[in-house]
């Protein structure tokens, strides 16, 4: 399967390519092009011009600081995985670079590709000949969604690993803009929109994912039928504060693949806080848990199965966070 | 769109006229014959198309050639060094790890930028980084084998 | 029998190197100069009517030199089975599935050829289109190909004994219902196929094939030229399972390009195309009654499947009765009344795949066994034990079994797994289970599926030799060439291999049915004993022995009686040349798999194949319960292939093999919806990573089989048909859920195990 022409262009600086980006609404950024290349050789992305990033210099470091860790966005997956800092001081996001497809996934992906990662669904990560049984979808330039038909959207799922363990962190993102650097949550980096998943305005392009100390314990469960290779079925981070006591003073739990953004489940977290971790308390979150999500069938695995495995893996996660205490 | 493209395989350095949307693994079996590298899926799910750029594991069929024109590329025609095989190729082949020999190329150079990076791994450690490298034919059992005979020797 | 000195050695495959250098040669890595590209178009349609192909797009693109569609193609059906012939290369006048060859184009870059595909306009009608091969039975459906007005395209009824009476005599009957899924061999080589052609119309075709004679036969058909026309070269193929045994749309349009252009053409699938447009393992439903005594003896059985054959025949009618027969081994079973359909629908097809339609029938029967064993109170193994059939024993429909190691393989793989300390002695969530099987080793009877095989003395003492047998990957080369060194007395790297070129190899039908290292090892084995025969006699004229007690070994000649007395192999080489015999010094075989009663089954009984192969799976698996998830952490598998030309590619056989059967157990489903494969990758689609691969422990169970050279029998394909019921009854040892439908994902172990609380 070949990939569709292009303009090609290495600028040296991220402001440079910026302004490229904000140019022409055909341009994409390439950085270790694990996602990209699929999507273009499936001609769901076919651009006129493709920035590469991975030549801009310093764009890949991890650096510790007082007030937190800094990593930047082209830093690999495998670093990240293998770096003693972050296995040290955030084991859960390290654990989630692990499990990105396999070894040379990780070896190219990077952090900033994995947070920008398009979409998925089952009836848009296809060739040309197999979408072509139907009409066009939202996402692939149609005006239609084959998950659900009449909703008047598209459904696509937010299936990256690293989002979920960093957002349990209060993780933020530093992006440049043509007109500058802006500083946010990475939560809003996603806008729930399974069309345009992504909040960056026109030209803005991830720097630098900035993950402030943390207290307390986080975890990545990851759910899928091979331990490699796959897209999570879903996945949940679950990050915990207690008082030392069994009491809950701070509780995070964000899931992917079941919806169209990262999605968190507030009430779920509200629910623990300020509480005792009991059996009663497990099976009341995770019951109010998959209330918050919402998967559609955008994958071979059908939204019951998901609520299902939901529930477990926020029980499963809950017990370990207990008895780790 | 062709373009001059220059690169450093195997310790060698080519300069080649060529399309811009060439991936790597296009690059290296049309354009420098290496067709010791394969296309399994092409779309980086299989692991027969992984080359080492810098000594990590790449999938080469996601790889754009233009992007790696100052890396140094190692494919499989390129690990033998000075008429010596490498290890890894003497043991696969001893081993009986090698049946149709497909994944061969992508499975041997996966495993040894793992091996640069792990002295002595653990048997899970060795099934956890081949396990992007599909193989249909051995059920992996004599490749595992091979990578850590290896790894013993080091 | 002397001392093996090289048969019997775990010899590296003599191209395992090559592989792991980059040096070996796959179709896809070769190339000519002026190669085009070629690429095909498919159907979007299950089922319709082709109203019109307009070409002129495709041909408008820079750097297209030809595109064809159904009509400009000899109207001339092609098929594996001679009498099942339903497939034109491309289209003609429908298209029966999504992924149905329309047109295919050739170019001077992929480039090019990609994007004059998406210039070709097909006009359709759509036709009502039926994909549960039972709504296919029905009276009404859509006809699929109006020469099968039922969809039925090929079936089976055959009773052995008094089925009728047996039932009535059983002191237990039990009837279940089992469903096997559709499995993608998936070979890592995609399918490739590049030819060229000359200007006296001579077409040479490179082909990841397994069967480089047949597809000769039906490429010569389907291009309307005489087969002496067609020369067939398999390079390297990198796996094939069964699937590539078939003629493909990739094979004919380059054949037809080049001669049409005489230009070297290239066809490369894609991985995708490998899904939805080759072959695959059929789905069956199958309805399984048995009838018990009182002691354990299986007295009878009822079998009726139905098997889910997509929009073509491919091996239809061998597929069902395969199925059929095997079930009468490796138990013995007296009355069997079986009824088997093959049935047509709008999906991807079915074809051969290791197994051939018997592992089906093996996890019905396996896993009702294990069903009927907990009711009588019986130990699995024990029922197994009793039933198990023995070497020479009469077989209801006639299947001579000269060597069986079949209770050997059940009392091995039990010993291996732990039965006894294990079986219903583990903690919930853990359990063992085994399954048993046969498999025939090559098929007998049909002179067309005869070997040849020519072995050359050359003047320096090496040996070459040609044979027709395809090596996909499994090692033909290297097993045959160890039987030839064995008979020749030389060393393996002393013989240089050729194979597989239909113009320069002789005969063979090439790789399925488990049959290449006994058809064509014997093949060999008789062409080196000719050349043998001939070296000796010189020697023994210049040694003034009798050429009887001549031997020879390592690369040396000598008296048996006084071994001191002797030569060198190479100074025996110049001994014949000296005493004015004529050089080269050449030896040929051919053989044909003897028979008593010849039959190909589908007509009649009698003797399958020349030998049988007999095999035992167990496993020990541990179920999460919290979240259904299985893992298979040891398995064993004991087999009786005879004696072991060469242990260390025996092993490999069964543990790839192992891990195949893994996956259809519980990770692998070619998952349709209207026809359209939902899976059509290997991130969809699951087969097994290395994560998944349990530890397995290869058991040989050696018997000598008269038939096989050295005693060989199959290895590998048998291999395949029990893993999955055996990981199945273990699962319901660790968790007390039976499951008759495969794959048994996580999601259904949790729905059981919430049904059962």
């Amino acid at each position: 399967m070949r990939l569709p022409q292009f303009e090609y262009v290495e600028p040296k600086t991220l402001k440079e390519a910026s302004k490229m980006l904000a140019s022409d609404k055909k341009t994409v950024v390439l950085a270790g092009g694990t996602d990209l290349l699929v999507n273009m050789k499936h001609r769901v992305i076919e651009p006129r011009r493709v920035i590469n990033l991975k030549a801009i210099p310093k764009l890949d470091h991890i650096t510790a600081g007082k007030d937190g860790l800094r990593i930047g966005a082209l830093t690999t997956l495998h670093d990240i995985a293998s770096s003693p800092l972050i296995q040290e001081q955030y084991p859960a996001v390290g654990q989630a670079a692990g499990e990105v497809g396999a070894y040379a996934h990780q070896a190219m992906g990077t952090l900033g590709g994995n947070l920008c990662q398009e979409n998925r669904c089952r009836f848009y990560n296809q060739s040309p000949f197999w979408r072509g049984v139907r009409s066009p979808c939202y996402k692939a330039g149609g005006d239609l969604c084959h998950v659900v038909k009449k909703s008047g959207k598209c459904h696509s799922a937010y299936c990256g690993d690293m989002a979920p363990a960093l957002i349990v962190l209060d993780a933020q993102v530093k992006v440049t803009g043509p007109d500058g650097e802006r500083f946010f949550p990475l939560k809003k980096l996603y806008n729930q929109n399974g069309k345009k998943p992504l909040s960056l305005k026109t030209g803005e392009i991830l720097k630098e994912v900035f993950i402030p100390p943390s207290s307390g314990k986080t975890l990545y469960l990851k759910w899928r039928l091979r331990d490699s290779l796959e897209f999570p079925i879903l996945s949940l981070s679950l990050h915990m504060e207690t008082d030392g006591k069994g009491q809950v003073k701070k509780a995070r739990i964000v899931f992917s693949s079941v919806g169209e953004g990262p999605v968190e489940a507030v009430s779920a977290e509200k629910m623990l806080k300020g509480k005792l971790l009991d059996e009663r308390m497990i099976e009341k979150v995770s019951e109010q848990a998959v209330k918050e999500i919402s998967p559609m069938r955008t994958s071979i695995h059908s939204p019951a199965y998901k609520r299902k495995m939901a529930a477990i893996l926020v029980r499963q996660a809950l017990e370990e966070l207990r008895n780790a205490e | 769109m062709k373009h001059i493209l220059k690169l450093h395989v195997n310790g060698e350095d080519y300069e080649i006229l060529t399309e811009i949307h060439k991936t790597l693994l296009e690059v290296l079996r049309e354009d420098l014959g290496l067709t010791g590298t394969k296309r399994g899926c092409d779309l980086g799910t299989c692991g027969a198309c992984t080359v080492l750029i810098d000594g990590k594991p790449s999938l080469s069929c996601l790889t754009l050639a233009a992007a790696v024109r100052d890396k140094k590329i190692t494919t499989i025609e390129g690990l033998a060094k000075d008429g010596e095989l490498h290890p890894l190729q003497k043991a696969f082949a001893e081993k009986g790890a090698i049946q149709c020999g497909f994944c061969t190329p992508g499975m041997i150079l996966t495993s040894k930028a793992f091996l640069d990076e792990n002295l002595k791994p653990k048997e899970e450690e060795v099934k956890k980084a081949i396990s992007g490298n599909l193989c249909r034919c051995t059920g992996y059992v004599k490749i595992v084998e091979a990578v850590l005979s290896v790894s013993e020797k080091q | 029998m002397h001392k093996l000195n090289v048969v019997g050695k775990r010899s590296p495959m003599l191209d395992a190197l090559e592989k792991a250098t980059g040096q070996a040669r796959f179709t896809d890595d070769l190339s000519l100069p002026g190669m085009l590209f070629g690429k095909i178009l498919r159907s979007p349609h299950p089922h319709a009517k082709i109203l019109h192909v307009d070409l002129s797009g495709a041909l408008k693109v820079k750097g297209v030199q030809g595109a064809i569609s159904g009509k400009d193609i000899p109207r001339k059906k092609y098929g594996i089975v001679p009498m099942a012939k339903d497939e034109y290369a491309l289209a003609i006048d429908k298209v029966r599935y999504i992924g149905d060859e329309v047109a295919a184009v050739a170019a001077a870059s992929l480039d090019a050829a990609e994007e004059a595909i998406s210039k070709i306009r097909v006009d359709y009608e759509v036709l009502p289109a039926v994909f549960d091969p039972l709504e296919s039975m029905k009276p009404g459906a859509p006809v699929i190909h109006e020469e099968v007005p039922n969809n039925i395209s090929a079936s089976i009824r055959k009773e052995f004994g008094n089925v009728e009476k047996a039932f009535l005599e059983s002191d237990f009957v039990f009837e279940n219902d089992f469903e096997t899924q559709a499995i993608n061999h998936a070979p890592l080589e995609p399918h490739a196929a590049l030819s060229t052609a000359d200007h006296s119309g001579k077409v040479t075709l490179w082909s990841s094939t397994q069967i480089p004679f047949f597809l000769r036969r039906n490429l010569a058909t389907t291009l309307d030229i005489p087969e002496s026309k067609v020369r067939v070269i398999k390079p390297k193929v990198g796996g094939g399972f069964g699937q590539k045994i078939d003629l493909y749309a990739k094979d004919f349009c380059a054949a037809f390009f080049a001669m049409k252009m005489k230009k070297p053409v290239k066809f490369v699938y894609e991985r995708e195309e490998m899904f939805t447009s080759t072959r695959q393992r059929h789905p069956f439903r199958i309805r399984l009654k048995t009838g018990m005594k009182k002691d354990g003896t299986i007295h009878a059985q009822q079998f009726r499947a139905i098997a889910d054959g997509g929009a073509y025949n491919s091996t239809a009618p061998l597929m069902i009765t395969l199925a059929c027969y095997f079930i009468m081994l490796p138990y013995r079973l007296e009355n069997l009344l079986f009824e088997g359909y093959h049935v047509y629908t709008n999906k991807p097809v079915g074809g051969a795949m290791r197994g051939h339609g018997i592992p089906q029938v093996r996890f019905a029967v396996e896993a009702q066994l294990d069903m009927i064993s907990e009711k009588m109170g019986i130990d699995p193994l024990e029922i197994r034990l009793k039933n198990a059939f023995l070497a020479g024993e009469p077989h209801p429909a006639k299947l001579l079994v000269q060597s069986c190691g079949f209770s050997d393989t059940l009392k091995k793989a039990a010993e291996g797994i732990g039965w006894a300390e294990k079986r219903g002695k583990l903690p919930f969530g853990r359990g063992v289970g085994l399954a048993g099987a046969s498999f025939p080793s090559g098929v007998s009877n049909m002179s067309h599926i005869s070997s040849g095989a020519v072995v050359k003395i050359e003047r320096d003492g090496s040996i070459t030799l040609l044979t027709g047998a395809a090596d996909i990957g499994q090692g033909a080369e290297t097993v045959i060439s160890q039987i030839a060194a064995e008979e020749l007395g030389v060393l393996l790297e002393d013989i240089r291999i050729t194979a597989a070129d239909t113009e320069i190899t002789p005969l063979d039908p090439g790789t399925f049915g488990s049959g290449v290292t006994l058809r064509a090892g014997n093949a060999a084995r008789m062409a080196a004993s000719e050349a043998r025969g001939k070296l000796l006699e010189a020697a023994a004229e210049k040694m003034e022995a009798d050429i009887k007690d001549l031997e020879i070994r390592d690369r040396r000649v000598f008296s048996k009686e006084n071994p001191e007395r002797g030569m060198s192999f190479q100074e025996a080489v110049k001994v014949y040349q000296y005493s004015d015999r004529p050089m080269p010094i050449v030896g040929t075989g051919s053989y044909m798999p003897p028979a008593k009663e010849p039959t190909t089954l589908l007509k009649e009984d009698g003797n399958f194949s020349p030998a049988y192969s007999f095999m035992t799976q167990a496993a020990e698996v541990q179920v999460d319960t919290a979240t259904g998830k299985i893992t298979v952490l040891n398995m064993v598998a004991a087999h009786d292939c005879g004696r072991a030309i060469n242990p260390m590619l025996v092993e490999g056989q069964l543990e790839g093999s192992v891990v195949g059967g893994m996956g259809q157990a519980l990770y692998e489903d070619v998952m349709t919806e209207k026809g359209q494969v939902l899976n059509p990758s290997f991130l969809d689609y699951g087969i097994p990573t290395a994560m998944e691969a349990p530890s397995i422990n290869s058991v040989e169970v050696e018997t000598d089989d008269p038939e096989g050279p050295f005693g060989a029998k199959e290895s590998g394909e048998g291999t395949q048909l029990a893993p999955a019921p055996a990981i199945i009854n273990a699962i319901y040892d660790a968790i007390g859920v039976r499951f008759n439908i495969l794959p048994v994902t996580p999601e259904k172990v949790l729905e059981a195990l919430q049904k059962k609380e």
